[in-house]
């Protein structure tokens, strides 16, 4: 991990391709697959799908586990959701209450007419 | 690929069980980090409210009851106990009849110091069917998460799933 890295920025780093999405994807729909497997899912060389592997593991999103020959790999959903949690969470709570800010403002206006 | 093929990797896929794991890092002791997982104030606090209830003795039984909602909500056994490293339990969900259709699945938690202020705590859960219901695991990254925030900053999160008991009018059997 770089030192002006937050686990945060490795997580949007991650995100920000659609080929690492689309892994993210193929995981959701089944996980624990081998490399093999998901090279047979992405049109690109075995080395290109490792690399974006390797992006996703450092944000965590990504965990993997030896089974046999093989690496197995898991989506990890839990970064996602503490982004949720620090960033989402609270811009739409904002989101929310500017509407009703707004709601009540105009409605105040009306009655003034 | 033959039809035949089809049919065998289908077939192969179904008797399958499926296994999901959940990572996250947390600034805390495994002392701190087990004392959160095993005693029922403290898991309540990020585990929807759930009460969790066990003399945590390898072999025995636990059961998480929550004040918003009738009966046994989750139950197993604990199949291996060793503060605070690992705990490894069976999984029966009771809080609605989908889930528990499901039967019994397995959940490991897995305490790993990081450098020395820092954890890593890995839950794995397996054992479930291949396709079983969402609501079996969906709800750990939201429990991990609320964990987190409880033993980093002493504060509660709230999640759709610590409101999810909040109202004493709300029946709905889910974790």
């Amino acid at each position: 991990l770089c030192e002006d890295v937050t686990d945060d920025g490795l997580v949007f780093k991650a995100l920000a391709d659609s080929t690492r999405r689309l892994l993210l994807d193929r995981l959701f729909e089944r996980d624990g697959r081998t490399l093999t497997e998901l090279e047979s899912q992405v049109e690109m060389s075995r080395f290109g799908v490792m690399k974006h592997l390797r992006v996703l593991e450092d944000a965590g999103l990504v965990v993997s586990r030896k089974s046999g020959r093989e690496k197995r790999h898991f989506l990890n959903p839990v970064p996602i959701r503490l982004i949720h949690d620090r960033w989402i969470d609270k811009y739409t709570e904002h989101h929310v209450s500017a509407l009703a800010d707004l709601k009540s403002e105009l409605e105040r206006n009306d009655d003034d007419r | 690929m033959t039809i035949a093929d089809e049919t065998a990797e289908t077939k192969n896929r179904l008797e399958k069980q499926v296994e999901k794991v959940y990572e996250i890092y947390i600034k805390t002791t495994p002392d701190r980090l087990w004392k959160a997982i095993t005693d029922p104030e403290m898991r309540s606090k990020y585990s929807f409210g759930n009460r969790i209830k066990s003399d945590w003795k390898p072999g025995s039984r636990y059961e998480a009851t929550n004040p918003g909602a009738p009966g046994v909500l989750v139950e197993g056994e604990n199949l291996e106990v060793d503060p605070p490293r690992r705990l490894v339990q069976t999984m029966r969900a009771l809080w609605g009849e989908d889930v528990k259709r499901e039967g019994t699945s397995r959940v490991t938690w897995e305490i790993e110091p990081i450098g020395d202020d820092s954890c890593r705590l890995t839950v794995t859960h397996d054992q479930l069917r291949e396709g079983a219901n969402d609501q079996l695991y969906g709800g750990w990254p939201m429990i991990l998460s609320g964990l987190k925030t409880l033993l980093e900053t002493g504060e509660l999160l709230t999640t759709p799933g610590s409101l999810l008991y909040a109202n004493p009018t709300t029946t709905a059997g889910r974790r």
